[in-house]
């Protein structure tokens, strides 16, 4: 499903040093895996999972998902591999504000080449996170742990390969964690492939496998049997 | 069913920002609102003055002694014009087809029995139903020997009657000019309101001999009325007659004429001159509001695009191409302005009917057109204003933008 070979991303820093965040990754993750990476911060897991969700590219190396190689697309089709194989799911939620639940779920179908029916499918999306009944309220309405469950059901509603989750219960309380955890464990019986990234080792002991990183360097790849 | 998604959601991005959005309208709104008052008041002014041309004949040219730029006869001091002038322009100007020469005086009283009212007495030639296309409606006009005769005959306009016997039939019956008897012989067909406001049924027309000799006691006359036997040398005969008279005025280029000249031709001429300075002013305004309109829009989209910039990070991740996001605020500021464009519009159609009110002599005249101009201008304006800004939104990375 993802085969990252010799990923290495740099950036220059305004002095004009480059500095070397990830150094030759290699990487592959199969199809209904549910794999945590953790990492401390500022060591490369975020630009890793940009990577991975075709919002960035990597400086060197192969990165081939679902079969096809994506370093040679343009931006119009890395948009549209997002828009069909990617969900994501990000710490601060991400929603529109003073936007429906329901609209804010139906944002990716807007921009998908295939014709839809926007409601049935965004209330389905709703559904499988438990929000159909609060699909007309707003974010502001909602309790953080609601809001993120909307923001899973965007990520689902176009039933994409993968969901790439950016430490989604970075800012729930432990209630609202385990409420949105386990949609991950069902959404990961459900047969979805999960790459999740986070610092707590509690939710990553719920994940498959754990992938730990230091430097830009894969130090640890444990598969729980 | 998309589009209709991403038109909801740009309006809803407005609706967030409710003043701001306001405030992007406004020079919009008070442009449009000009330009419609430019065509409302355009419109306006082209239907009186085709009303005016219409009314005083479009094969029209008179010619009033005095100079000014009032339209009308002269008051009686006035003796500058004369009966050689008018024999002068009939031999030199070609296409003429009919002249009446007249001697005018206004607000003169007129007696039958205890009847008397005040009136304009004309004093005109056999040639004035063919110069003024304008025929008795019962009786009789004078005639070429009551013309040498210097016969006391009056033709009376309708308003005079209505004043001096009422419903009873004035013809055959005695009356008193300045008094002076004479018999009234026709009534002539009813005519309405000058272009001027004055009534045109208010008149006496009696022989001219008879009113220069036997009335008013001048050889000076005070108009000529003539036909054109073609419409479109309207134009050509005002300016020969102008030219014509100067001569032999002896006026001298660079000085006032001491005639006046009126056509359906000069009238166009003066209206559009009026209204060309005003809608030079109008459309000035309209122009600097659009522009100035269209600059707060961009600069109220760039503030835009810097608040929404994890919105836009977020439409990218999920799948906006830079064409998406570069159309989405092209869309808004599109809709801001289109939205201040139609209550421009409106504003611009109640100020156009309010105006005459105001100003009696302004006339306009409220139409669709402005919809169509509105619409235009104002897309216009949300498109070019949006560019920037919309590139700008487009150009971002999404990883930076995601974090804000």
């Amino acid at each position: 499903m993802i085969e990252l070979n010799e990923i290495t991303k740099t950036y220059r820093k305004n002095g004009g040093m480059e500095v070397k965040v990830l150094r030759g990754i290699s990487l592959n993750i199969g199809k209904g895996e549910y794999v945590a990476i953790m990492a401390p911060s500022g060591m490369g897991k975020s630009t890793l999972m940009n990577i991975i969700g075709c919002l960035d590219r990597p400086t060197s190396g192969e990165y081939r998902l679902d079969g096809v190689s994506v370093d040679r697309m343009n931006d119009d089709e890395l948009s549209a591999v997002r828009n069909r194989k990617i969900g994501f799911v990000f710490q601060q939620f991400h929603l529109l504000p003073r936007t429906t639940a329901l609209e804010n779920v139906q944002l990716p179908l807007i921009y998908s080449r295939e014709e839809k029916d926007m409601d049935a499918a965004a209330k389905a999306a709703l559904e499988e996170v438990g929000l159909a009944d609060r699909m007309h309220h707003m974010p502001s309405e909602l309790s953080g742990g609601q809001q993120q469950r909307v923001a899973i059901a965007r990520a689902l509603v176009n039933d994409p390969a993968i969901i790439l989750a950016d430490e989604p219960t970075g800012n729930l309380d432990s209630a609202a964690s385990s409420e949105v955890m386990a949609i991950f464990d069902k959404l990961h019986k459900e047969g979805r492939t999960i790459v999740m990234v986070t610092h707590s080792d509690e939710i990553a002991e719920r994940a498959g496998r754990i992938i730990r990183m230091r430097d830009g360097g894969i130090v640890s790849d444990e598969r729980k049997s | 069913m998309k589009s209709a998604k991403t038109v909801n959601l740009a309006l809803k991005a407005l609706g967030t920002h409710k003043l701001r959005t306001f405030l992007m309208m406004l020079g919009v709104i008070i442009g449009i609102a000009t330009l419609t008052v430019i065509v409302s008041v355009g419109k306006g002014a082209r239907a009186k003055m085709m009303k005016s041309i219409r009314n005083i004949g479009t094969n029209a040219v008179m010619v009033f002694a005095g100079g000014g730029k009032v339209f009308g006869p002269p008051d009686e001091k006035t003796n500058t014009l004369t009966l050689d002038d008018a024999r002068a322009v009939l031999e030199t100007v070609r296409g003429i087809k009919s002249m009446d020469t007249a001697l005018v005086r206004l607000g003169r009283t007129v007696k039958y029995e205890d009847n008397n009212t005040d009136t304009v007495i004309y004093g005109g030639t056999i040639n004035y139903g063919e110069a003024w296309e304008w025929s008795v409606e019962s009786g009789d006009f004078f005639t070429e020997e009551d013309m040498n005769s210097m016969s006391r005959v009056a033709v009376l306009g309708r308003t005079v009657v209505k004043e001096l016997f009422g419903d009873a039939d004035p013809i055959g019956q005695n009356i008193k000019i300045e008094n002076v008897n004479f018999k009234v012989i026709g009534v002539l067909a009813p005519r309405g309101t000058s272009p001027m406001g004055m009534d045109m049924d208010d008149r006496v027309v009696i022989p001219y001999t008879t009113a220069s000799r036997r009335v008013f006691n001048t050889t000076y006359i005070s108009l000529i009325r003539m036909a054109a036997e073609d419409p479109n040398d309207v134009g050509r005969i005002e300016e020969e007659v102008a030219s014509v008279l100067r001569e032999r005025h002896h006026i001298q280029p660079g000085f006032p004429d001491d005639f006046r000249v009126r056509g359906a031709s000069s009238i166009s001429k003066m209206a559009m001159g009026a209204m060309g300075t005003m809608n030079l002013f109008l459309g000035l305004v309209s122009l600097i509001s659009l522009v100035v309109g269209g600059i707060v829009v961009m600069n109220i989209m760039l503030i835009s695009v810097g608040e929404r910039v994890k919105e836009i990070g977020l439409r990218r991740a999920v799948g906006a191409t830079k064409r998406d996001i570069k159309n989405q605020f092209l869309l808004e500021s599109f809709l801001v302005t289109v939205m201040g464009g139609i209550a421009g519009v409106l504003l611009g159609l109640v100020i156009s009917v309010l105006l005459p009110r105001l100003m009696p002599k302004m006339a306009a005249m409220p139409s669709l057109e402005p919809f169509v101009l509105g619409f235009v201008f104002s897309g216009l304006v949300g498109l070019l204003a949006g560019v920037h800004p919309a590139k700008k939104a487009a150009a971002m990375d999404p990883v930076e933008a995601l974090r804000g």
